[in-house]
């Protein structure tokens, strides 16, 4: 009762302010946490843009705004499309440039990235135009003055095409080699540096035994290392091998993943995979395979038939039930994906995916794609609170997006 | 098909002598595997053999491809290579494996009952497109999952030339435990031929020139090669301006393959042949029925299809045009016959009935056309692979070859037969029940093939098996009564 009461107090406070307020609880019918489960009657604590607690029917202090959902209302986590180049119209061509960063590219006043907000997408990962090996991919949040504002991380993963050719295995081998390369000069550089060091310290005692007189000359100081040039192709590789970056291998078929396989040979990086889903996608052929490597396979939410057949295949399902993790993407950079996404994906689960798969493939999973779980993708204490708002199923197709909230302030519709 | 037993050749003779041998050998070497891991026990190393795979058919009739036919036979592969034709042998048993995860079990040894099937040799195409994948550099371009490597498989085709390469269809097989794709053993030889030119006037002027050039220099080579023990300071002779392509031709390296149809063309070619002395592989070879015996007296090759029909030219008064019994006239005089059909990829939509998924009818036309049925086989088997130059690795079923095999359900040239499985280097890479293009067509009554820990009923024995089998207890792992296991077990449902 006192709640209530409150909470009529607070709502015609709240109305015409366009700011939040920094402390804030929000109840909702069902909270989709992605990392724990569903909690029903869920009270979300936001403060300062963060999620301070979330839980079920939390006692609220007194004072705190409380904005009440109603009795169908579903809050998840913001959505994280990690495949993307949504507000990045150049292009690349076939060569390898693994130095490369999309953060070069990044617009922060693109009027996509309001468009994009809207459709409750709140984390991009955005990757360098081309194919080949096109460069370092960023995650980023749609809003912002400037990239370093918008930007979460900057080496997301690396993308690395790979087609059943021999040129494109060429370049993965080149792209280590040359990683090699860099390896084996600036082991020589050091040799070098430190003879001169050594040599230095004889000359200097040589001189010191000979005369103490002629000690006022300067020394042949050697001074500090100096690495030979930073080479970024090569860092990005050797980034690769010390586990600090991933890979995303993206491949078009079965036959690809096992030349992905022949071309690594015995390199051990790790490494997701992007698979791009077309209607006579053959990838069942190695589900089991990639269920026992436990890679991420990002595809989109598309049935596809089984080849020269009107068999229907859910891909996206098989895949994960076999045990690879699975990460969705919107059917394309259009405008109009986004907005069908969690309806697309709807769709999966209506043939058979799992719906709390496909809730972590929209969410969790691609933030770890992406490196940046530790501030978005659930709704968990002490992450951004990137949340979005609905009347009922956000799967179902009557089902619209009511607000979005990106950390902490509404940037689109409105709370009760 | 006839059982062919008047044959005169000397290789049926060894190889029947082969298989007679085979038995004592077979048996004798298992036993001895076996004693050995019952004395050292658990403690037997298995670090050498745990890549050891193999593959067994019983139960079959084989069709060697050799001229013998040894009925309700067994062969056995190691590791892709064929280590054993005959009777009575015995794949390695559970002993054998000490120490072998069961799961991994299933990969190192598959066994197939053929009862009432037929085995043959896997079918050699000389020329089709598109079955490994995308051509050009097929190691790295392969596609171990497309659809036209299945259908080339289902045709009962484990190698082809395409292009200039002789490839094996080998499809990625997945097992409990996944094992990298074999990309290195796709390719048997990039260089199975050399295409010279014999269309036109120039055309020809070039290959006789540039054939002196090759011939000249190696006989100066040749020469050479004595003078110079006795004169060290002797310089070699100049191999500029000479085309390697000729010389591999001349050294015998690679065969020279013409393409030529016409009566005319066929003579020239075959004095151009004897000329230099080398032996020419002809494709077309449309009236090669004209002038057979010269053709066989210049030792010539040819690849022809059955049913190509083309009228003479009726400005000659000599005979020409198509006949059905090309093959059979050339092969009478003494020139091996490769045949394919008129079109070298899969067609689904098209020329249906003369793509190369119905090579082995294109064989059974041949054979109306007077062919002797053991060479029918030879044309899409051995003599293909002669012509490419990897005989020594495929193209019939012998001890030390590729363990590349087809289990059909009739005689492989009859329209109505269905190739069953086809393995390639010892892997069963087609079933055709486990395919979706025929299995719903004359479906098999029971699935045969079963890995040999399901055979092996450990867990499980059936109770009649039991009382007869207390006496034996202590011999664990007795796979000869295996099979008659599950068969019982089957009975009982």
């Amino acid at each position: 009762m006192i709640l209530n009461t409150l909470l009529l107090v607070a709502s015609p406070l709240l109305a015409p302010a366009p700011a939040m307020p920094d402390l804030l609880a929000i109840k909702v019918d069902r909270a989709e946490t992605v990392s724990d489960g569903t909690i029903r009657n869920a009270v979300i604590l936001v403060e300062n843009g963060k999620i301070a607690v979330i839980g079920e029917d939390l006692a609220i202090e007194r004072g705190i705004p409380v904005i009440d959902m109603g009795p169908n209302s579903v809050a998840m986590p913001g959505l994280v499309n990690a495949y993307s180049r949504i507000g990045m119209d150049s292009r690349g061509g076939n060569d390898s440039q693994p130095g490369n960063s999309a953060l070069a590219e990044l617009y922060p006043a693109h009027e996509d990235y309001d468009e994009v907000l809207e459709t409750g997408v709140t984390t991009l990962g955005l990757y360098p135009p081309g194919n080949g090996i096109p460069g370092r991919a960023v995650a980023i949040k749609p809003r912002g003055s400037s990239a370093e504002d918008m930007l979460l991380s900057d080496d997301a993963y690396l993308k690395i095409t790979l087609r059943s050719d021999s040129s494109s295995k060429k370049m993965i081998r080149n792209g280590f080699e040359e990683a090699d390369k860099y390896i084996e000069d600036d082991k020589k550089a050091r040799d070098k540096w430190e003879k001169a060091v050594e040599k230095a310290k004889k000359d200097k005692k040589k001189k010191k035994d000979d005369k103490e007189g002629d000690d006022k000359k300067d020394d042949p100081d050697v001074g500090p290392y100096e690495p030979p040039t930073p080479n970024p192709d090569a860092k990005a590789f050797q980034d690769l091998r010390n586990g600090e970056l991933r890979a995303l291998m993206c491949i078009d078929s079965a036959g690809d993943y096992l030349h992905l396989l022949d071309a690594l040979g015995e390199e051990k990086i790790s490494w997701d995979l992007r698979v791009t889903v077309t209607r006579r996608l053959n990838l069942f052929y190695v589900k089991k395979e990639l269920g026992e490597l436990g890679c991420r396979v990002v595809m989109e939410p598309i049935l596809t038939n089984h080849p020269n057949t009107r068999r229907l295949r859910n891909l996206p399902a098989e895949v994960s039930e076999a045990g690879a993790k699975l990460v969705l993407i919107p059917r394309s950079d259009r405008l109009s994906d986004q907005r069908d996404w969690l309806h697309n994906t709807g769709e999966m689960i209506g043939a058979g995916l799992s719906r709390e798969t496909a809730l972590r493939a929209m969410t969790l999973e691609p933030a770890e794609m992406l490196g940046v779980e530790g501030r978005v993708g659930s709704l968990t204490a002490g992450k951004d609170a990137n949340i979005l708002f609905f009347q009922g199923n956000p799967f179902e197709p009557d089902t619209k997006v009511q607000a979005v909230m990106l950390e902490g302030e509404i940037v689109f519709g409105e709370l009760n | 098909m006839k059982q062919i037993q008047n044959c005169k050749s000397l290789a049926i003779g060894l190889t029947a002598l082969f298989a007679l041998t085979l038995p004592v050998q077979a048996s004798a070497s298992f036993e001895d595997d076996k004693d050995k891991d019952k004395k050292e026990d658990e403690v037997e190393p298995v670090a050498e053999k745990d890549k050891d795979q193999y593959f067994l058919v019983h139960n079959a009739d084989i069709y060697t491809g050799t001229g013998t036919v040894l009925r309700s036979a067994s062969l056995l592969s190691k590791n892709g290579k064929i280590v054993k034709i005959g009777y009575d042998i015995e794949a390695p048993g559970r002993d054998y494996f000490k120490g072998i995860p069961e799961a991994e079990r299933e990969f190192r040894l598959r066994s197939l009952d053929a009862q009432g099937m037929r085995v043959y040799p896997g079918i050699v195409a000389i020329n089709s497109s598109g079955l490994p994948g995308t051509n050009g550099d097929f190691r790295d371009s392969v596609d171990p999952f497309s659809e036209n490597m299945v259908l080339g498989l289902s045709t009962g085709i484990t190698t082809t030339g395409v292009g200039r390469s002789a490839v094996k269809l080998k499809r990625y097989v997945s097992y409990e435990e996944p094992l990298p794709y074999d990309f290195d053993g796709i390719v048997l030889s990039d260089k199975t031929y050399a295409s010279l030119s014999w269309t036109t006037s120039s055309s020809r002027r070039d290959a006789r020139e540039k054939m002196s050039a090759a011939r000249d220099y190696l006989n100066a080579y040749r020469t050479w090669q004595e003078e110079v023990k006795k004169d060290k300071e002797l310089a070699e002779p100049e191999k500029k301006g000479v085309d390697s392509t000729y010389l591999e031709v001349l050294t015998g390296e690679t065969y020279a393959r013409f393409r030529a149809a016409d009566r005319a063309s066929l003579l020239g070619i075959a004095r151009f042949a004897q000329e230099f002395g080398f032996r020419p592989i002809i494709i077309g070879c449309r009236e090669g029925w004209i002038v057979a015996d010269e053709l066989g007296r210049a030792g010539a090759m040819a690849i022809v299809t059955a049913r190509e029909r083309r009228d003479k030219d009726e400005r000659l008064s000599a005979e020409g045009g198509s006949s059905i019994e090309n093959a059979a006239i050339l092969t009478k005089a003494g020139v091996q016959v490769a045949i394919i059909p008129g079109s070298n990829g899969v067609d689904l939509g098209g020329i249906a009935g003369q793509d190369i998924m119905h090579l082995p009818v294109e064989v059974g036309f041949a054979i109306r056309g007077g062919l002797s049925e053991e060479l029918a086989m030879a044309s899409i088997s051995t003599v293909p692979a002669r012509m490419m130059g990897i005989s020594d690795r495929v193209g019939t079923l012998e001890v030390g070859k590729d363990c590349d095999l087809i289990v059909t359900d009739g005689d492989l040239l009859h329209y109505q037969t269905f190739v069953q499985y086809t393995v390639v280097d010892g892997q069963l890479v087609y079933d055709k029940e486990e395919e979706l293009y025929f299995a719903h067509i004359r479906p098999r009554p029971e699935k045969e093939i079963a890995p040999e820990e399901a055979l092996d009923a450990g867990e499980n024995p059936p109770e009649t098996k039991k009382v007869e089998e207390e006496e034996e207890e202590d011999e664990e792992g007795d796979d000869e009564d295996k099979p008659k296991d599950k068969e019982e077990g089957d009975d009982d449902k």
